[in-house]
């Protein structure tokens, strides 16, 4: 197993620097640059001092090395559009209510669903299950931006029950963790519905309810064990989705959070923002596959990681 | 008894300690821009933090009727040739830090535009014709050479290169830089809460990076002409989008909020007296090709500028995000002439009269033609598609012609404009600066269109330097009456903007302007200092 890790964190490694090179190629392969604009555009000498203040009058593969140099030294440069800071700075204050909201979001959820779709396959073709097809459905169809506007527009307009948007207080901070929790739930409804369902037509339940045991245990201990894999495959990448912050969800509800930096530092070609944030996906998409791997062979005895031992 | 007396003490505690916070006016505005570098309007407009001018003291500004108002000047003067003008600051301004707000700061700060790479240099040579400018910002000449001189703590002398009757107009965009704090920490000075330092009728108290969200407050040592009525002014750009704008409104998260077309019926049921609308400073119209078939003729011309009912494109297909325009010139800005405007009227008989006399009677023999319009996104896009296809039915309607549409990206619908590879167009043209010698530029001696009209250009080219303004204005007017008569362009609509504001707010900056309109934030000194709640 051990072994297995290791080989796993040098194919990371390997990951991490392709995905970091073709994210460089393609952010420079863009059209345009940070002091391109389309109607008064700057005089020639004035842009080309500011390139060269920027360094970007270098080669390519010099700024590349450059960049990826300070990068192993936790240094991922300052951001164009926010030149007061570092680009860690910037991100350390933004994740923060990005964490909490899909955080909250995914926690609360993700159980939720979870019951849901256990309700759903345990009452199967019953109003339960009906209403959790629905419920995932509206959940995974209907775009986030509308259901937010319809949370502001019953809650905050008509009831007003609840603050419209905003991030200063946790009053402020629950129409966004709904908005945002509609996507596990919807999700986790459906994959443990599905999941349960295909578990428990095995013969195995049939020999457990044929040994007598309670229909309670045999679905506890047994099934959803045996279920649990497809739910760890989502789980992990969800919760990645969500530190990296929900553009709409905090747009709607004004959230000062990570999601716009990733539209605004491509729009505005802020080149040490735009690495720093597809790095920092690419690293944690590596260690999330990687720990799903690990948590499969715990749950599930029979899955051997790393080939025959 | 006891018991009422407990409650009358109690109830005096508490409102003596509610009175301190009920005194406090804050108003809960929507900003621009998400994402900001500096909060320094002098080192960038394009990236500048939100409202970085509410900071500083222009020179001057425009209130709402756009009458320019002397703010850090007290007075200025023209020199006899023309080229030189005198600026003389008011005494007792000062920094928020005590420093003496001098002539220097405003020298520097045009200084360091000219060298460092402003992102709004073109406007001091475009508009202003700074002397040098042109020179110092490629790098050919030394920054002393600019015609800036700060002649002692209270004056300052400015040359341009031609006479510029409207350089005061211009300074309306000039504001400070506190040389002492560049001195001492560079352009960094504009990156933080602690080290910025104001001049004007606010101060700043907070700055969320994460979406620019600013806090300032009513200013305690700015002794210059328009002081805050409130006292705290909080600009949230996520307000900005009228799709979260409007429900925090609704809500009571914001003091007023911009409204998209669709929410302007939602907003008229909620509160009708909260509409506010204003003319964007832009104008959609049609050119021609003059030199080729059928447009080198007059009257076809003629015959479009009568075919088109403004009236009803403003009311059906552009309700609520457009008006008529009948002249090249907004309403409310410098110059406008309603006497030019009442010329452009809907007459399909006299329209069909001009035709006829160009030799397409009822249209017959008139060559199908292909109108040209620009791929565009804000306000823009919403209009002119539309438009376009208005007209196609319009002009077929009255005038029997065949109109075709083509959208074109913008490089592309240019280089048709300029080399003349189609004959009519929609030009949409938003302002650069506040004179109408930005809108009569455009057609002034080849300009946009290559149009070259001799008659036109020598008028606009007296009225560019003339010194009287009535005569000026006369002579801009008269130059307009020529674009008439040759049907040089159709001016079709000008852009609106909505709003709706809380009825708690008040002040003459939520009273409409005598045109009708309430500019808001696009005056930000004068909306925020005439602003109460």
């Amino acid at each position: 197993m051990l072994g297995y890790i290791l080989r796993r964190l040098v194919s990371v490694a390997f990951t991490f620097i392709a995905v970091s090179l073709i994210i460089f190629l393609m952010m420079h392969a863009v059209p345009g640059g940070p002091f391109d604009a389309n109607d008064m555009p700057v005089s020639e000498a004035v842009r080309a001092k500011l390139m060269a203040q920027l360094g970007l009058d270098q080669p390519l593969y010099v700024q590349y090395l450059k960049y990826m140099w300070g990068v192993l030294h936790f240094d991922f440069g300052v951001p164009y559009q926010s030149p007061g800071e570092s680009v860690l700075q910037l991100l350390s204050r933004a994740w923060v209510p990005s964490l909490v909201l899909g955080g909250l979001g995914v926690l609360i959820g993700a159980p939720l669903g979870i019951l849901l779709g256990m309700a759903a396959a345990l009452n199967r073709n019953s109003w339960i299950d009906y209403l959790a097809s629905a419920v995932a459905t509206i959940g995974l169809t209907i775009p986030v931006f509308v259901t937010s506007m319809l949370l502001i527009l019953v809650f905050a307009v008509w009831l007003k029950w609840l603050p419209a948007s905003g991030w200063p207080n946790p009053e402020r901070w629950i129409l966004p963790i709904i908005a945002y929790a509609a996507i596990p739930v919807a999700t986790y409804a459906r994959y443990t519905r599905s999941a349960m369902l295909d578990t428990m037509s095995r013969p195995f339940v049939t020999v457990l309810r044929a040994k007598g045991l309670s229909e309670r245990r045999i679905v506890f201990q047994h099934v959803l064990r045996n279920s649990a894999i497809p739910l760890v495959t989502v789980f992990l990448p969800m919760f990645i989705g969500t530190a990296t912050g929900s553009i709409f969800v905090e747009a709607m509800f004004r959230v000062p959070g990570l999601g716009a930096y990733f539209v605004s530092s491509i729009e505005t070609r802020d080149y040490p923002l735009e690495m720093a944030l597809m790095l920092m996906i690419t690293f944690m998409y590596c260690i999330a596959y990687l720990l799903s791997d690990i948590v499969y062979a715990l749950i599930n005895p029979r899955i051997r990681v790393g080939g025959a031992e | 008894m006891h018991i009422t007396r407990k409650l009358v003490a109690a109830l005096a505690v508490a409102t003596a300690l509610t009175l301190p916070a009920m005194a406090q006016s804050t108003i809960s505005a929507p900003g621009q821009s998400t994402s900001g570098t500096y909060m320094d309007y002098m080192k960038t407009v394009y990236d500048r933090a939100t409202f970085a001018e509410l900071l500083q003291v222009p020179i001057a500004t425009f209130d709402k009727e756009f009458e320019l108002t002397p703010m850090a000047a007290e007075s200025w003067s023209q020199s006899e040739d023309g080229l030189t003008w005198t600026f003389k600051l008011r005494e007792g301004l000062v920094w928020s830090d005590g420093e003496p707000l001098t002539a220097e700061d405003y020298v520097f700060a045009l200084q360091r535009a000219a060298t460092t790479g402003y992102d709004f240099a073109w406007y001091w040579d475009f508009a202003g014709g700074i002397k040098g400018w042109k020179e110092v910002t490629e790098g050919t000449a030394d920054v002393s050479t600019l015609g800036l001189v700060a002649v002692d703590d209270l004056t300052i002398e400015v040359t341009t290169v031609a006479p510029k009757p409207y350089l005061p107009s211009v300074t309306s965009l000039w504001y400070p830089v506190p040389k002492h704090k560049v001195d001492e920490l560079g352009d960094d000075w504009a990156l933080n809460v602690d080290t910025i330092v104001s001049s004007g009728p606010f101060e700043i108290e907070s700055w969320e990076k994460s979406n620019n969200a600013v806090v300032f407050t009513k200013s305690d040592t700015y002794t210059g002409p328009w002081q805050a009525q409130i006292d705290r002014l909080e600009v949230d750009p996520t307000l900005g989008a009228p799709e979260v704008g409007l429900p925090a409104f609704l809500a009571g998260d914001a003091d007023y909020s911009f409204l998209n077309t669709g929410q302007v019926p939602v907003a008229m049921s909620a509160d009708p007296d909260g509409i506010r609308r204003n003319a964007v400073f832009a104008t959609s119209y049609l050119s021609y090709d003059l030199e080729s078939e059928p447009f080198n003729n007059v009257d076809v011309r003629r015959a479009f500028y009568y075919a088109i009912d403004r009236e009803e494109l403003t009311s059906t297909v552009l309700r609520d995000i457009a008006i008529p325009a009948g002249s090249i010139l907004p309403p409310g800005y410098p110059g406008y002439n309603p006497d030019v405007v009442a010329q452009a009227t809907f007459d399909p008989e006299k329209a069909q009269q001009f035709l006829a006399d160009a030799g397409y009677p009822n249209g017959e023999g008139f060559p199908e033609i292909e109108i040209w319009i620009r791929e565009e996104g804000g306000y823009n896009g919403a209009i002119v598609p539309a438009m376009a296809q208005y007209l196609q039915a319009e002009l077929g309607e009255h005038l029997g012609i065949t109109v075709n549409i083509r959208q074109l990206p913008g490089a592309d619908w240019m280089d048709g404009l300029r080399g003349a590879t189609n004959n009519i167009f929609i030009a949409p043209y938003e302002y650069d600066y506040l004179d109408p010698s930005n809108f009569y530029g455009i057609f002034y001696n080849g300009g946009r269109h290559n149009y070259f009209v001799p008659e036109y250009d020598a008028l606009v080219a007296e009225a560019d330097s003339e010194s009287d303004w009535d005569t000026r204005y006369a002579l801009y007017a008269q130059a307009e009456q020529v674009m008439i008569d040759q049907g040089l362009i159709v001016p079709l609509v000008h852009p609106i903007t909505t709003a709706i504001i809380s009825s708690e707010l008040g002040g003459e900056a939520t009273e409409p302007n005598s045109l009708g309109f309430t500019p808001l934030d696009r005056l930000g000194h004068y909306f925020f200092t005439h602003l109460t709640k």
